[in-house]
């Protein structure tokens, strides 16, 4: 039982310590309780979630099962509590009614896209990735990333971003969306068990970029000082 | 396969261009913000300079408008009242030899009334300019300040330094600390209705500090800035510190009452340079 796992943890070292990495900033956000901020408690969400989805996905992988349906429910989850992050930092108005709507528009878009790309829904065996979502998931959070930068660049109320927390969150999230966001639709026709076509090198970016974004949360949960932010 | 392979390629170079994008920005961002944050601290840094230097001229001026006002009313009102009481003096014995009872009461009362107003006018001058304190220094004039105030109030008024011989400051600095001794006091006499105010002096190798406590109803520093009740005086004694990098405390001891605590920190004394803006610098006012 167990040897399937370690089999397979050796054999995919880069995607598992991908998924276990994520432990990292959970532990960290509860040590330095950063989740008095509300977008660190739903990041804190976000990140248990991805935790639970990748382990499941990690062992229906290691069992040789097909776990895309996962990949593609997790999308706008994911999407819906990052964004929800943003919700709390923004300061204009007018972005955070975008927001809103984007969050409700972009879980019709999903649902849509998982149909559209599955002719026969209830094949689970055959399921395949969405074609759009996640490139549109990785493009919205781009967009999002970059407002937000915009706000703190017009503000000015940040002294120094080196040890502004969401700053180093902000700078994990786009690099690893940047990484994925091309790889991301050739995955509908790579991620199949009739795959010909192996992108090696290439497929394997993203989920090391996974790796550096925890590590930047992590770094920004660091510098969270639950003191500071009373203030 | 070919296709792929190329694919595969096409996908890596994207992937990498978007990266050194993300990267980029990012670095961007922080510059960015950094030089913009230390161009708004520079701004706001000459902003604050030159409210200072226009604060201080404000207090200079009126300083020297003091000393003006002074200076006018010992020499034209002092002079011409030592005239009018030479001249009453000399009706006074024409008078006094005439014999004439109610004519000499009069005389009596006109010279009693300019003798008074003599002493109000020298008063007033010294209230304006306080010379005790330039020409003796800093405890010498709070205690002539505390003996005037207990001479017409039952107040008992204790000061306390903790030197014997507390060294000459700057001039300006001497200044700072009469004129807020004096504010602090004067409020406790008006507001706090006490029987008792102790004045501390202690200065140390880089502050000074200075002291008022009262036993009176006490009052909230923080209440009186929001409601707008402040008048000129806990604003001019900020004011005043704020030109000499200088802080204000109100605390409110257990034992009931307010303690006011100022610190200035000490600067090197450079007597030697008269200050400019106080043209009618004299070394006695006689009266
Ligand atoms: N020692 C004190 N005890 C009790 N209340 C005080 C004391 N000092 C100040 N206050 C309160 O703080 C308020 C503000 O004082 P401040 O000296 O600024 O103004 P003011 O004395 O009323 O007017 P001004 O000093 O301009 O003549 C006063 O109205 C009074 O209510
Ligand atoms: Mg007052």
């Amino acid at each position: 039982m167990l040897e399937i796992y370690i089999s397979y943890c050796l054999k995919n070292p880069i995607s598992s310590i991908a998924v276990f990495i994520t432990l990292l900033p959970i532990t960290l956000i509860l040590i330095k309780k950063a989740y008095i901020d509300p977008s660190f408690k739903l990041l804190l969400f976000y990140l248990i979630v991805k935790l639970i989805i990748d382990i499941l996905m990690f062992q229906s992988a290691a069992r040789h099962r097909n776990n895309i349906i996962l990949f593609n429910l997790g999308i706008p989850i994911n999407y819906a509590m990052l964004s929800g992050m943003f919700y709390f930092k923004f300061s204009s108005r007018v972005f955070k009614r975008g927001l809103i709507a984007s969050m409700i528009g972009f879980l019709i878009f999903t649902l849509w896209d998982i149909l559209n790309s599955n002719a026969e829904i209830s094949d689970l065996h055959n399921h395949r990735a969405v074609l759009f979502a996640k490139t549109v998931e990785g493009v919205l959070i781009i967009t999002l990333i970059l407002l937000f930068f915009y706000e703190i660049i017009k503000s000015l109320k940040i002294p120094n971003l080196l040890t502004f927390p969401f700053f180093w969150v902000c700078s994990g999230l786009l690099l690893y969306y940047s990484s994925f966001i091309f790889i991301a639709p050739v995955l509908h026709y790579t991620a199949t068990w009739n795959n010909l076509v192996d992108l090696g090198i290439t497929e394997t970016i993203p989920t090391i970029f996974e790796i550096v974004c925890a590590m930047f949360i992590s770094v920004g949960i660091y510098h969270f000082s639950a003191r500071d932010y009373a203030k | 396969m070919q296709n792929s392979e190329e694919l595969k390629w096409a996908l890596l170079v994207a992937s990498l261009a978007m990266l050194t994008m993300a990267f980029c920005l990012i670095s961007f961002v922080m510059y960015y913000q950094k030089r913009r944050f230390e161009e708004e601290k520079r701004i706001s840094d000459i902003e604050k300079t030159y409210n200072r230097l226009l604060l201080d001229t404000a207090l200079n001026s009126e300083e020297t408008e003091r000393r003006r006002i002074a200076q006018d009313l010992h020499d034209d009102i002092g002079t011409m009242l030592s005239l009018t009481k030479l001249s009453l003096n000399q009706l006074g014995k024409i008078v006094g030899s005439t014999g004439n009872e109610k004519e000499d009461q009069i005389m009596k009362k006109s010279q009693s009334l300019v003798e008074e107003t003599i002493i109000h006018v020298r008063r007033i001058t010294r209230d304006l300019v306080p010379t005790t304190l330039e020409r003796f220094g800093l405890i010498e004039a709070i205690e002539e300040f505390i003996h005037k105030l207990e001479e017409d109030n039952n107040l008992a008024i204790t000061f306390q330094a903790n030197t014997e011989d507390f060294p000459r400051q700057g001039q300006k600095l001497e200044l700072t600390l009469y004129r807020i001794m004096q504010e602090l006091v004067n409020n406790a006499i008006k507001h706090a209705s006490c029987s008792q105010i102790d004045i501390r002096l202690e200065i140390n190798d880089d502050v000074i500090g200075l002291k008022v406590i009262d036993n009176g109803v006490g009052f909230d520093p923080e209440k009186i800035k929001e409601n707008n009740l402040a008048g000129l005086g806990l604003l001019g004694i900020e004011s005043r510190l704020a030109i000499v990098d200088g802080t204000v405390q109100y605390e409110k001891p257990k034992m009931g009452g307010s303690c006011a605590y100022a610190q200035i920190p000490m600067v090197p004394v450079s007597d030697s340079k008269p200050e400019p803006l106080h043209p009618f610098r004299r070394e006695r006012v006689n009266i």
